[in-house]
C-alpha cells in the first residue's frame, strides 16, 4: 500500500467512524433535544474529510470542487435546521419556545437598566424542572 | 473491492439504526432520525459516485442534501405548529 493510499484510507476510515458515532450517539440519548448534538459529526468532521478524500483521489478536479460545494452546503444548512428543530422540540414540550418563569433562570429583559440595555439576558441558569 | 466502495458497505450499514430510529420510535426522534438519515446518505452517494467513477452524480448528493435542509425544515416547522 502506497502512502497515498494509505492517506486516503485513513480518511475514509475518519468519514465512516464519524458517521457511525453519530448515529449511536443518537440511539443512545434518550432525550430528543441531546441526540440533535451528534448531528454535528457527520455534517462537520464528516463532510470536511470526504473534501479531503476526494481531494487525495482526484486531485484538483471537478468533483473535488463539487464535492467542496456539497460539504459547504452541509457546514451551512446544518445547524440551521438543528436550531429550527430544536425551537420545534422546546415549542412542542412547553407550548412557546422561549424562556419561561419554571424554567429554572434568572431572566433580565431588554431595557430595565437603561437605555442602552437593548437585548434579554439570562443570568444564571439552573437546573430545570421536569 | 475498492477503497470508496469499502466506505461506502460502512455507510450503508449506518442507515439500518437511522431507519430503525425513523421507524420505531416517538415522533420528536424520527425527526432527529430522518435529519442524521439525510447527512448519512449525502456522504454514502459521494462515495458511491467515486466508487464507481461515474462523476455526473455527485450532483445528485448535492440535490439530496438541499433536500434534505427543505424537507427536515417542513417536518420541524409542521411539528411545532401541530403538537
Amino acid at each position: 500500500m502506497t502512502p497515498h493510499e494509505f492517506l486516503e484510507a485513513t480518511l475514509l476510515a475518519g468519514i465512516v467512524a464519524s458517521c457511525w458515532i453519530g448515529v449511536i450517539g443518537m440511539i443512545r440519548m434518550r432525550v430528543p433535544m441531546q441526540a440533535l448534538d451528534y448531528l454535528s459529526l457527520p455534517a462537520c468532521s464528516g463532510s470536511i474529510l470526504l473534501v479531503a478524500a476526494v481531494f487525495v483521489h482526484t486531485g484538483s478536479s471537478s468533483a473535488a470542487w463539487k464535492t467542496v460545494v456539497i460539504c459547504l452546503l452541509l457546514l451551512a444548512i446544518n445547524p440551521i435546521v438543528t436550531h429550527a428543530t430544536a425551537r420545534a422540540l422546546r415549542s412542542r414540550e412547553s407550548g412557546y419556545w422561549k424562556l419561561l418563569p419554571d424554567d429554572g433562570a434568572e431572566f433580565i429583559p431588554a431595557g430595565i437598566r437603561g437605555p442602552n440595555d437593548r437585548y434579554d439576558q439570562i443570568v444564571t441558569a439552573g437546573p430545570r424542572k421536569v | 473491492m475498492n477503497l470508496w466502495l469499502a466506505a461506502s458497505v460502512g455507510l450503508s450499514l449506518a442507515l439500518f439504526p437511522c431507519a430503525f430510529i425513523c421507524l420505531s420510535t416517538s415522533p420528536e426522534r424520527r425527526l432527529v432520525g430522518i435529519q442524521m438519515t439525510g447527512l448519512v446518505l449525502t456522504i454514502l452517494l459521494v462515495a458511491i459516485t467515486l466508487a464507481c467513477g461515474y462523476l455526473p452524480f455527485l450532483d445528485a448528493a448535492g440535490a439530496l442534501a438541499l433536500c434534505a435542509y427543505g424537507g427536515g425544515l417542513f417536518y420541524a416547522r409542521s411539528m411545532e405548529k401541530n403538537p
